[in-house]
């Protein structure tokens, strides 16, 4: 943060973090504190977090400013040694030029109990605080507690002062491990606007306010003249959440991520009040958007004169027809020619020239390059951010830019919307990745436009069929064709990229064994990123003449295992995408056989509105089999409450996609 | 770990006087045709120079150019260095060229980005990485880079591995080492034809270099041997080497043996209350071996894993007193630890390097040099010898396990160093030995109880499984991971008999929908119900290496399904039994009465096999996977 135009100093420290809850104070542990082998709240934690206290506040600093006062105090039980990685702790420390993040005031005490005694020993905190530098812009700070064993109490405690007043700490009230308690207090005063956003699925056990007055002054020390010095009193109001009994964070396949689960509350400075000169930190959309547009670490070097990109984009010009040509021309080229080091950023760190220069660059870096092109041309044309699966969803009420990390380009082109991403080596015209499909993103542009990338919108559709006949001597052979939807399609390229076509071609003849000869196999438009890969081969069936022949016509394709293994469930299922599967089979009989027996042929719907279907239909006529098995699933999400559903229709389609077509020799 | 960049990330290498490439040297039409074949990059020139200028100081200079061909070659398209308080990279310059050997760019210093090197698994060390890359993606482009780096200290001395990975050829790799005259430089080569070049240098130093012309590009394969086995390489080593203020000789592992001693000697002080409790536990004891097991009991319970590694640091361990205060340190200052309680009961121990890690076993015997990354005890007694992995508050005393068994090891003795073998875990010590009680019903469902004993390595994962995870996880884990369409676990249990060679007993309940598929009044099963291997081989054109194989190991299973009544035989598969020099494979099934009884034993043995008897392994191993696959047939009775 900048210097504010006035200047105070701090004079009471109102708060004592760690002596809210009577009972948890640093150092005051008793014999009694050791007693519980096992907690109610999880009866096999290897530890328990016995209080996770945090607490938030402003003061004046020297510097003419302010100064947010993180204090984090933190008492665990280890109740056997897979809770030691507690006993680790790090802390990332942020900084910008002068600005900075600092950690102070480090205490950490390990408890044993050794003949009936209570033992601490303590960290060393001169030598024994590590520090790492991650980055131009990031710390690692870490240490390690002193005598930990099984039994062991462990208790730390840290203050991180920090100019960077838009980045109050968040809170997580869950974690790995079980909580007894965990509090969070924010003192907040009146000159100072923060929105409070919270999640999860618990509520609070105490969620309370209380007012009061606080003096506050800063001073900064001028190199000629004296010390300035301002000093003021505002309303300050202490905010306390409180959740007691947290259990620890369970984890599940098919979530985008837990950090859209788990309970927490944060921040976000929204303006800046009297007695200081009022600011609106905090814009709306379309403010925003503004600022972003002007910004030189983002949207500035978009709309600036970048006349230096015309010699660039002049030989794509010249084999473009018409404008959406030279849309895809340009992608194409950015594309084509540029490595994306980082997938997780929304700012710029170099200059769209320096990028042209270093070839690599940042997500946002290559699709503003895209954006300014196009932009270049008169196409209308914008970025667009939004938060990756990975990343958590955004609020698309607040323009909160710390939810984002992923920029996209939009193109308009004669009332056709293209999304397009340059920052994936094999990705197509007009298509986005699916991490980027988490819901609502936002056009950088004057109308700041909110979009939605669901992931329930994208319908994969995969076409597999196989014909299956007697050759001249009796022996059955066949082929089989097949279309992945678009994101297997994307796949697939990206292993043949890697391991070539001939490991491929291997891997299936490997999955079939030594009875199912392939050859003529095929990959079509493996460079072709705009479009579906096709594959094919032929193949013969060498299996032996027996009497009774056993053959599962879904051909190794289908589901052998029930993709939702696990019996119970706590979150929403979050697949990437709805699905359409048709496989379609063509045989004869075996010559010199019968058909002994086929399957049955069933219907089945997920539910009552059809959200999802399974068809298995087999038929003979004359010497020819029939054989089809689609499965469709209309939605990407389904809540917790339809688990079960989901994982017996699935059972039932791997059982299905088991059964056997019996062929006899003809007597 | 003890050990900051072992052997292989010893790759420190360089050269200084060379000039840029002239405009066209690096040309890609240049490339004999017979290095592109396999290859996704060339290595068109190196030549590294490492210059010892005494025993404290030695100088690396490299200078390297590779053309990439294609977007799979971007990988040695980059440079990358670690450096620390021992290596520090002086120089770093950098060019690009276009297929057409024209120069285009060259690195600028503010495009190197410095960032950490540490180890997550490291509290703290001191490691840190330089790296570059121009990311041109016009295929095909030259890189050159030339770096110099600066050894403070002899102790590492570099490796020439000219051909560095999977499909890359090497056009010409140059390696020389200069010394002062007199200065005996070790060396060893594997697979390198002819003599290195022997030049007595003026100015009282002498040099030994040796070079590769057209190496072609090499893909791996399914078992191919160790990487000095199949490729050219130079292991050089010193003599006399320094190390902060510690010397040594490294002309015998006995010689290296006394600089480790003397970094590790007298910090074996305990503090006097440990004293006591060494005595009140031992005193009363007579067995050496139970001795040992209490005050490994005493240790495991006492200390954790947590490795800080700085400077000198990273070879020395911390002494004993400073592991009682903490109750923790690396593997070199709980080892000291543990022998400073062993001495201190009056027990002979060895503080023991080993190169640590699964199939880790390419310590060259006949080459002393620092090639170990991890630290052991060995405590010899009169009939036998007690094995101790010091960072592992679990395992039993005196057993190993994959991490360190069966390899060299240097045992560290008040004379010196000696080569020794860790303990050899084999066909009769591994063994997986299971029975299956099961009834289907009429729906196909499968209620099965399994009581399974596994031993030696087979159990490794299981102590992980059992000592690592709560319950809840160990029940996450069993109903992600068995080998069944849809199921459930009703109840597990696992019972661990600790000793030399771990055993543990595990007993499941599971109930597995849908397990025979039922298709009209057939009823299809596979009476192999948990023990399917997944090896499978693909066929291959041509093998090129023989091959080996490692692991050891036995199976036994049977198993025994009651049948819902009515049904009738249909299919039985035949029994299938093997015998090969890769292991014995035997499998039948019968039909008594109502129910199915299997019985499978897999053995399957180590060796290095010659590359032709691929084939053959291809069919033992396919031919199993499908035999673990066979299904009864039953009809129903109408």
């Amino acid at each position: 943060m900048k210097r504010l135009p006035l200047l105070f100093y701090f004079i009471v420290s109102a708060l004592n973090t760690t002596a809210q809850d009577g009972k948890i104070k640093f150092g005051n542990i008793s014999e009694n504190d050791f007693a519980p082998k096992v907690y109610s709240l999880d009866s096999n934690a290897a530890a328990v977090v016995i209080a996770d206290i945090g607490s938030s506040r402003i003061e004046g600093n020297n510097k003419g400013a302010f100064s947010l006062i993180y204090k984090h105090y933190r008492r665990v039980h280890i109740l056997n040694k897979n809770g030691f990685d507690l006993t680790n702790i790090s802390i990332f420390l942020h900084y910008d030029g002068d600005a900075e993040e600092s950690l102070d005031r480090v205490r950490a005490v390990t408890y044993n109990l050794e003949n009936g005694k209570v033992v601490s020993s303590k960290l060393d905190e001169k030598n024994g605080v590590f520090k790492d530098k991650i980055s131009k812009s990031l710390l690692r700070k870490k240490f390690t507690l002193p005598n930990v064993k099984e039994g062991s109490i462990i208790e730390f405690e840290y203050t991180i002062i920090s100019d960077f007043l838009q980045y109050l700490r968040p809170w997580e009230f869950q974690g790995s491990y079980p909580r007894l308690t965990s509090q969070y207090e924010v003192s907040i005063p009146e000159f100072l606007g923060y929105i409070t956003l919270g999640q999860g699925y618990r509520t609070y056990d105490v969620n309370e306010v209380k007012d009061r007055r606080e003096s506050f002054s800063l001073s900064l020390a001028r190199t000629a003249g004296p010390t300035e010095r301002a000093q003021f009193s505002s309303n300050v109001a202490d905010r306390r959440y409180v959740i007691n009994n947290v259990p620890a964070l369970k984890e599940e396949k098919f979530t985008s991520t837990l950090d859209n689960h788990i309970q927490k509350i944060e921040f976000q400075l929204s303006e800046i009040r009297p007695p200081l000169e009022y600011r609106r930190v905090m814009e709306n959309w379309e403010k925003v958007a503004e600022n972003l547009m002007k910004a030189p670490y983002f949207g500035e070097s978009v709309t600036r004169d970048n006349g230096w990109l015309t010699d660039l984009i002049a030989p794509l010009k010249v084999s473009s027809s018409n404008k959406t040509g030279l849309v895809q021309k340009i992608y194409a080229w950015v594309r084509d020619n540029f490595t994306c080091t980082n997938h997780n950023r929304v700012t710029t760190d170099q200059t769209l020239k320096n990028l042209v220069k270093t070839h690599s660059g940042s997500v946002s870096e290559i699709n503003l390059l895209l954006t300014a092109m196009l932009f270049h041309e008169n196409i209308d044309a914008s970025p667009v951010i939004l938060s990756t699966r990975s990343n958590g969803f955004t609020y698309s009420i607040y323009p909160l830019l710390s939810q984002y990390n992923y920029v996209i380009c939009r193109a308009i082109v004669d009332g056709k919307t293209f999304y397009l991403d340059a920052s994936e080596p094999h990705l197509g015209f007009n298509r986005i990745p699916l991490a980027c499909y988490n819901g609502h993103a936002r056009v950088i542009n004057s109308n700041a436009e909110a979009i939605e990338f669901v992931a329930d919108s994208l319908m994969e559709s995969k076409f597999s069929s196989v014909f299956i006949v007697n050759d001249e001597k009796g022996n059955l052979v066949g082929s089989m064709v097949q279309t992945p939807g678009y994101y297997e399609s994307y796949e697939m390229r990206e292993r043949a990229k890697e391991k070539g076509k001939n490991q491929m071609q291997a891997d299936i003849q490997k999955d079939f064994g030594s009875e199912v000869i392939i050859s003529n196999f095929g990959l079509d438009s493996l460079d072709k990123y705009d479009e579906l890969l096709s594959l094919h081969y032929d193949f013969d069936l060498k299996g032996e003449k027996e009497d009774i022949i056993y053959l599962n016509p879904m051909f190794g394709e289908g589901y052998k295992e029930n993709p939702f293994k696990s019996a119970e469930r706590f979150y929403p299922v979050e697949m990437p995408y709805a699905f359409d599967e048709t496989y379609n089979l063509q045989m004869e009989v075996p010559q010199g056989y019968v058909v002994d027996e086929l399957p049955k042929s069933i219907l089945v719907k997920l539910n009552e509105e059809s959200e999802g279907i399974f068809e298995y239909r087999i038929t003979q006529s004359g010497d020819n089999i029939s054989f089809r098995s689609r499965l469709r699933i209309n939605r990407a999400y389904f809540a917790p409450d339809e688990y079960e559903m989901l994982r017996e229709f699935f059972n039932l389609i791997v059982k299905k996609q088991a059964e056997q077509i019996v062929f006899k020799k003809k007597k | 770990m003890m050990c900051k960049n072992g052997f292989l990330a010893g790759l420190y290498l360089f050269f200084s006087l060379c000039s840029r490439a002239g405009d066209g040297d690096y040309a890609v039409s240049k490339i004999p045709a017979a290095l592109l074949k396999n290859a996704h990059a060339v290595k068109r020139m190196e030549r590294i120079v490492f210059d010892v200028t005494n025993t404290g100081e030695a100088i690396l200079k490299r200078i390297y150019a590779i053309t990439i061909l294609d977007e799979n070659g971007d990988r040695f398209g980059g440079f990358g260095e670690y450096y620390d308080k021992l290596h520090e990279i002086r120089n770093i310059e950098g060019t690009l060229y276009n297929a057409e050997g024209k120069e285009i760019k060259r690195l600028k210093n503010k495009q190197i980005i410095d960032m950490t090197g540490s180890d997550d698994n490291n509290l703290v060390d001191d490691n840190r990485r330089k790296y570059h890359h121009f990311f041109h993606k016009v295929y095909p482009y030259t890189v050159q880079y030339e770096v110099e780096i600066r050894y403070n200290g002899t102790l590492f001395f570099p490796i020439w591995l000219p051909r560095e990975g999977e499909n890359l050829s090497v056009e010409q790799s140059h390696f020389t080492i200069t010394a002062p005259e007199g200065y005996g430089v070790r060396y060893k080569s594997f697979n390198y034809t002819g003599e290195p070049v022997l030049t007595p240098g003026d100015k009282k130093r002498g040099s030994v270099s040796w070079e590769v012309k057209g190496l072609p590009a090499v893909e791996d394969e399914y078992g191919s041997p160790d990487w000095y086995d199949i490729n050219t390489v130079v292991l050089t080593g010193p003599t006399e080497f320094e190390l902060e203020r510690y010397t040594g000789n490294m002309s015998s592992w006995e010689g290296f043996g006394k600089f480790v001693y003397a970094l590790k000697q007298g910090r074996d002080q305990l503090p006097v209350a440990v004293q006591k409790t060494v005595h009140q536990l031992t005193d009363n004891i007579t067995d050496p071996i139970e001795k040992i097991s209490l005050l490994y009991d005493f240790l495991q319970k006492n200390t954790r894993y947590v490795s800080i590694q700085l400077g000198i640091g990273g070879w020395q361990p911390f002494d004993a007193s400073y592991v009682a205060s903490k109750a923790y340190g690396d593997c070199k200052a709980l080892t000291n630890y543990m022998y400073s309680l062993l001495k201190e009961a009056g027990i002979y121990s060895c503080y023991t390097l080993v190169r640590a890690g699964r199939g880790a076993h390419q310590i060259i015997a006949d080459f002393p040099s620092q090639q170990f990354n991890h630290v052991i005890l060995c405590v010899p007694l009169q009939k036998d010898t007690v094995w101790l992995e010091c960072t592992n508050q679990t395992i039993p005393a005196g057993y190993l396990g994959s991490f360190t068994a069966d390899r060299y090891a240097l045992m560290i003795t008040e004379n010196g160093g000696k080569l020794v073998r860790t303990p050899k875990y084999g066909l009769n010590e591994n063994v997986e030995l299971r029975h299956i009680k099961s009834t289907l019903n009429e729906e196909g469902t499968l209620i099965t109880n399994a009581v399974t004993d596994y031993s030696g390595l087979q159990q490794d994962a299981y102590h992980a499984l059992i000592n690592n995870l709560s319950k809840d996880k160990v029940k996450e884990v069993l109903h992600e991971e068995l080998d069944f369409g849809t199921y459930e676990v009703l109840s597990f249990d696992y019972q661990e008999r600790k000793g030399k060679l771990p055993v543990i007993r595990e007993k499941l309940d599971i109930t597995v929908s849908n397990y025979a598929t039922i298709t009209g009044k057939r009823l299809f099963i596979v009476p192999n119900v948990m023990t399917r291997t997944k090896r499978k081989l693909s066929a291959v054109e041509e093998r090129k290496y023989d091959l080996v194989l490692g692991l050891e190991f036995k199976d036994v299973d049977t198993v025994e399904i009651s049948l819902p009544s009515g049904y009738a035989a249909e299919y039985i598969p035949q029994d299938v039994s093997l015998v090969s020099k890769f292991g014995k494979y035997v499998c039948s099934v019968r039909l008594n009465g109502e129910k199915i009884i299997y019985y499978r034993s897999f053995e399957h043995y180590s060796g290095r096999f010659p590359a032709a008897d691929y084939t053959d392994l291809l069919n033992f191993y396919n031919t199993i996977y499908k035999a673990d696959r066979n299904r009864v047939v039953l009809v129903k009775n109408q």
